[in-house]
């Protein structure tokens, strides 16, 4: 995201990370076993969980798992969240009514509903799904939100003076208008959705990333937590790099470049 | 639609009533009509006096102003931390290029990684009393209060840093007096966001590693099966997060406006 | 019957509290295929007087009409065209002409043929694809003016929309309009500050005084250019050298003159 960062320097870096790595724990033994796993074991530890599993799959089944919890809560959230975000950008009334209760519980954490959620729903599936919308809810209305009222104010009279109504002004007026904070929105969303769900899954879960993190944490299993988290961060870069192709071809006019 | 009305004052308010009087007409009728067990679904009212009475009643080895001050304490260290690494770095990357490139590519592959996940590590390495949930709120707060202000000062016009080398100042001055000044509002912009990351992240090492704090007392309510001590401990956590927010809202004002006065 | 017509027309805003007056009983007609031009110092409330043309706003009493109707809400046989341009910065120049079109319900083969006929007249050609941020400014009003000609309005309302140009492009779009208006004759109600833009295009300018605005005067340019004959030249400043342009822009600046000196 930095400008200014050749593919060379950052190959460079990484090396050097890894060569870093490599050095304390092995040869001076800076860093002991217990606290930092060797580059070796977190690779050994990789093919393990990868071939004969650990916890209670192997890792493309945990990964799957929490790959479609976090689909399903995030697109149900964004569902609802962007319309109501849109409808009460564009209409006061409807803003004035359905902010208190958006006030009331926005100051929440996503992260503090996880009880919550285990009490009504208990360990399984729906509790990750429930936390999950929590999490994504909130940033999608508030972008979407937001957008609308982005919108210049004489384009929105240019597209009533052109006698715009109904279907057609929300898919091609508030809809393409908002849309830059809309994926903004997305964005945010997307990362409290990874946040809240490897929490869930660390206080209690079967299958998951966050699950693989609670069972090496309980065996002391420093590398199978370094594989883990290596997993969390891919899975977290990937999304987020999917939804931002989404969003390059969802908005093809912001990429043009001049004429003149 | 026609002579499009705008909305009175007072047409706002009865609908922001309506709204407020909604939210908690639907709770109550629903706990009033059993839509869940009434251990499942207490009323707004009971969640309320819980939350006085657990001022008292020690919960979870605490009572909650004690549980608030523990969580308070991690909070300051971790986010302190975040702002006092992640602000001064973010400004010198955003100056000198080379630490921007060696920087920038440890910084990315591991923004990724949700905050939460570095839980286990943290209880490895610092303990489960502060220095652990320290790390993981560290590890929320700090992306946004980098990011923040190496925007800030990769914003600050040229036109500012040329004067700056006209006039002969040196790298050190020119950083806290032209760089800094001129990258405050993004700043305090990232230090908001990382100060609702960081609160969030408390959150969640609470629940997960800690023997004391907010998240530490809604984790034990749910396995006592307590949901009107979980919900009162979730207002409790809001209403914490709120203050935070606005002052840092304070500090903004008070800082912008102290530049526009001059 | 008159195409434009403000009858009595007082607008009042409220400010801390206080009842402050904009507009103070304005009269004005438009004729049909007329192109009015209203200037004034800045805050008189000209703005004001085309957004309640166009329905964005509403006078306090009195009433504003277009072709005897009340106006009550914005609508396509009242196209403006805005300072900012107001493009859909998400369509290109061919859909953005072709949105009006659309809502009115017009058939693909006419609305086709339309959207041609202005992209040529307005020197679009080679453009139909672009988006708006892809174009200069002056494209970018050559477009905003396109789209409110193609919607064969009643009347257009253009708001200071040369403002925002630079020097050299706003007199290339001035002459440009000046072709159209006189090839196309519509009825035009135009906001401006700047004295030459009104006297080289309007029939008639409307000079308001400074707040609360009243109608000060109206010119009639039209009978004047006529005699005069300024259409025989091309340019903008072969007009601007003849001794009756000259007249009429002095008289003009001397009486907004007259307002400046009543502010202080």
């Amino acid at each position: 995201m930095f400008v200014g960062s050749r593919l060379s320097t950052v190959l460079l870096v990484l090396a050097a990370m890894i060569v870093l790595w490599y050095v304390a724990t092995t040869i001076t033994g800076l860093v002991g076993p217990a606290r930092l796993p060797q580059p070796l074991e977190v690779w050994q530890s990789f093919v393990a969980i990868a071939t004969d599993g650990y916890g209670n799959g192997r890792l493309h089944q945990h990964v799957l798992h929490s790959l479609k919890l976090v689909a399903m809560g995030f697109t149900v959230a964004v569902c609802v969240g962007v319309p109501l975000g849109l409808w009460m950008g564009h209409s006061r009334r409807a803003e004035a009514l359905i902010n208190p209760t958006f006030l009331l519980l926005r100051p929440i954490p996503p992260l503090a509903w996880i009880p919550l959620a285990i009490v009504w729903l208990g360990l399984g599936d729906a509790a990750k799904i429930l936390v999950i919308f929590v999490a994504a809810f909130v940033p999608s209305v508030i972008n979407s939100y937001t957008g609308v009222r982005n919108i210049d104010k004489p384009v929105l009279e240019a597209a009533r003076m052109l006698g715009i109504r109904r279907f057609s002004f929300v898919r091609e007026v508030l809809v393409p208008g908002s849309l830059p904070m809309i994926f903004t929105g997305l964005r945010l969303s997307l990362q409290a959705s990874w946040t809240t769900l490897v929490a869930a899954e660390l206080i209690g879960a079967l299958y998951g990333l966050g699950s693989i993190l609670n069972q090496a944490a309980q065996d002391i299993y420093p590398a199978m937590i370094m594989v883990a988290m290596i997993f969390v961060g891919i899975c977290g870069a990937t999304t987020t790099w999917l939804l931002g192709q989404v969003e390059a071809r969802a908005m093809p006019w912001r990429h043009e470049r001049a004429l003149q | 639609m026609s002579l499009a009305r705008p909305m009175t004052d007072r047409e706002r308010f009865a609908l922001t009533c309506v709204g407020t009087l909604g939210f908690f007409c639907v709770w109550y009728l629903a706990a009033f009509f059993q839509f869940a067990p009434a251990k499942f679904l207490p009323m707004p009212h009971e969640v309320a006096s819980k939350l006085v009475q657990l001022c008292g009643q020690p919960f979870a080895g605490a009572i909650l102003p004690e549980h608030l001050l523990a969580s308070l304490k991690r909070y300051a260290m971790g986010f302190g931390l975040a702002a006092v690494i992640g602000v001064p770095l973010g400004l010198l990357m955003g100056r000198f290029r080379w630490l921007d490139r060696v920087v920038s590519p440890v910084f990315d592959s591991l923004r990724f990684i949700a905050p939460v996940a570095w839980v286990p590590f943290a209880a490895l390495w610092f303990g489960t009393g502060i220095g652990g949930p320290t790390l993981i709120i560290f590890a929320g707060a700090f992306p946004p209060c980098l990011i923040n202000s190496y925007r800030g000062a990769k914003s600050v016009e040229v036109k500012y840093l040329e004067a700056a080398a006209m006039l002969g100042i040196g790298s050190y001055r020119t950083i806290t007096e032209v760089l800094f000044p001129a990258a405050v509002p993004s700043i305090i912009a990232g230090l908001r966001i990382g100060a609702g990351l960081g609160w969030m992240s408390l959150v969640g090492a609470e629940l997960i590693v800690a023997n004391s704090g907010m998240g530490y007392m809604i984790v034990k309510g749910q396995s006592a099966i307590a949901t009107d001590i979980v919900m009162a401990g979730m207002i409790a956590i809001g209403a914490v997060g709120v203050a935070i927010d606005v002052a840092l809202r304070k500090l903004e004002a008070r800082l912008l406006r102290h530049r526009q006065e001059n | 019957m008159s195409a434009i017509e403000f009858k009595d027309v007082c607008r009042t805003f409220r400010r801390d509290g206080k009842d402050l007056l904009i507009l103070d009983r304005i009269n004005l007609t438009v004729a049909d295929k007329e192109f009015v031009a209203i200037v004034g110092p800045s805050g008189c409330g000209k703005t004001t007087c085309m957004r309640m043309a166009a329905g964005l706003e509403f006078p306090s009493t009195g009433t504003v009409s277009v072709s005897g109707k009340q106006v009550i809400e914005p609508g396509p046989d009242r196209a403006v065209v805005f300072q900012q341009f107001a493009l859909f910065p998400w369509k290109s120049v061919h859909e953005n002409i072709d949105f009006g079109l659309r809502a009115k319900g017009l058939p693909e083969t006419e609305r086709q043929k339309i959207i041609a006929h202005y992209i040529g007249l307005m020197n679009l050609k080679g453009y139909e694809s672009a988006f708006p941020h892809q174009l200069s400014g002056g494209m970018q009003q050559r477009v905003a003016i396109a789209r409110a000609y193609a919607l064969d309005p009643e009347a257009l309302l253009m708001d200071e929309p040369f403002g925002a140009l630079d020097a050299q492009t706003r007199v290339v779009m001035q002459e440009e309009l000046v072709k159209l208006a006189r090839k196309n004759p519509r009825t035009v109600l135009f906001i401006t500050h700047a004295v030459e833009e009104a006297v080289y295009l309007a029939d008639r300018v409307v000079i308001m005084t400074s707040r609360p605005g009243k109608v000060k005067e109206i010119l009639d340019i039209k009978s004047v250019r006529e005699t005069e004959n300024w259409d025989q030249h091309q340019k903008i400043e072969d007009v601007m050298d003849l001794a009756s342009f000259v007249h009429l822009r002095s008289r003009i600046w001397k009486s907004l003159r007259e307002e400046h000196a009543g502010d202080h």
